[in-house]
């Protein structure tokens, strides 16, 4: 294992997982302050165990993929995602788009539950569960993709996983002390920063798949990072002058 | 049933954040790979094909899409 793949890979997994956490975080605090942390519990461990569950069936799988067709598969899925990231960074931080609120949608989602509270009393506990299930497996669906897509390719899924716990743990530790959504994130930061990441990964594991021996081996991923966060940066600023054109 | 179709949905969004851009990046990894595969190639040129198409298709889509004003 070298440095220079691993710690990309790493930081990669943290800093996308710290991203996918806080906003599952932000759904199952909703539910727990409006019904109490059993639900928001119970259905957290649920969402856990589902995922376990998804991870330990499909997982030894990976094993079975010959290496060229796992990275080039990985490679255009980590293409598809991270630039989908990166568009949408770019676009948030053009101001086309507006940026992901965590105090908005914990409002949203204490509302909703608000609004089912006053309808069906019996069921809520029920639907609060669910709530926090489907936040906690679908967020996690994200760090487990992102896990295996930054980490399988050369067998750095221990490290890329432990970069996704450290995450979790982190969230976990800033919300238990604060105990309100963690809105001050820089979200659109961070999920620029790990659409470049995931991009350049996906543009290396695209060319190993292919058979592309890259010059500079592994050290080509810093260049294509450098290459993603630039052409995000002039996407963003064009986005800008268009939209000031368009509103004269 | 509905949190399985959710989760489904989900999934399918995680890869195509936007139609477009989905499809023109599968074409230009077809495109290299049919360059390393059928031709002479080094497959360098492939990887360099790849690497600048999607640097590219990056700025056209954020472009488009401001130029329409969504996401």
């Amino acid at each position: 294992m070298t440095w220079s793949i691993a710690a990309p890979a790493v930081m990669a997994a943290f800093l996308a997982s710290l991203v996918e956490v806080v906003e599952a975080f932000t759904i199952v605090l909703a539910v727990a302050t409006l019904r109490g942390w059993r639900s928001a519990t119970l259905g957290t461990i649920a969402g856990l165990a589902v995922l376990a569950g998804i991870v330990l069936l499909l997982g030894p799988l990976l094993n079975r993929i010959p290496l060229h067709s796992l990275q080039l598969a990985i490679g255009i899925l980590l293409l598809l995602f991270g630039m989908g990231w990166l568009r949408k960074a770019s676009l948030r931080a053009a101001g086309i788009i507006p940026l992901h609120d965590e105090d908005a949608i914990f409002a949203a989602e204490t509302a909703q539950l608000g609004q089912y509270r006053r309808r069906q009393q019996s069921n809520l506990d029920w639907v609060a569960g669910i709530t926090a299930l489907k936040a906690v497996l679908l967020e996690g669906l994200e760090v487990v993709f992102i896990v295996i897509a930054v980490g399988a390719g050369r067998g750095l899924l221990m490290p890329a996983s432990l970069g996704a716990l450290a995450a979790g743990a982190l969230v976990l530790a800033v919300g238990a002390i604060i105990h309100r959504p963690l809105s001050r994130v820089p979200e659109n930061i961070l999920k620029f920063g790990v659409g470049v990441m995931l991009s350049a990964f996906g543009v290396f594991w695209t060319g190993e798949g292919l058979g592309v021996a890259w010059p500079g081996q592994d050290l080509a991923l810093l260049l294509f990072a450098a290459l993603f966060l630039a052409a995000g940066l002039l996407g963003s600023a064009l986005a800008r002058r268009i939209s000031v054109e368009i509103a004269r | 049933m509905i949190v399985f179709k959710e989760v489904v949905a989900e999934l399918i969004g995680m890869f195509v954040a936007e139609r477009r851009l989905t499809i023109a990046v599968l074409i230009v990894v077809t495109m290299a790979g049919c360059l390393v595969d059928f031709t002479d190639l080094d497959p360098l040129v492939g990887g360099t094909v790849v690497l600048f198409g999607c640097l590219i298709l990056l700025i056209a889509s954020v472009c488009r899409s401001a130029r329409a004003g969504t996401s």
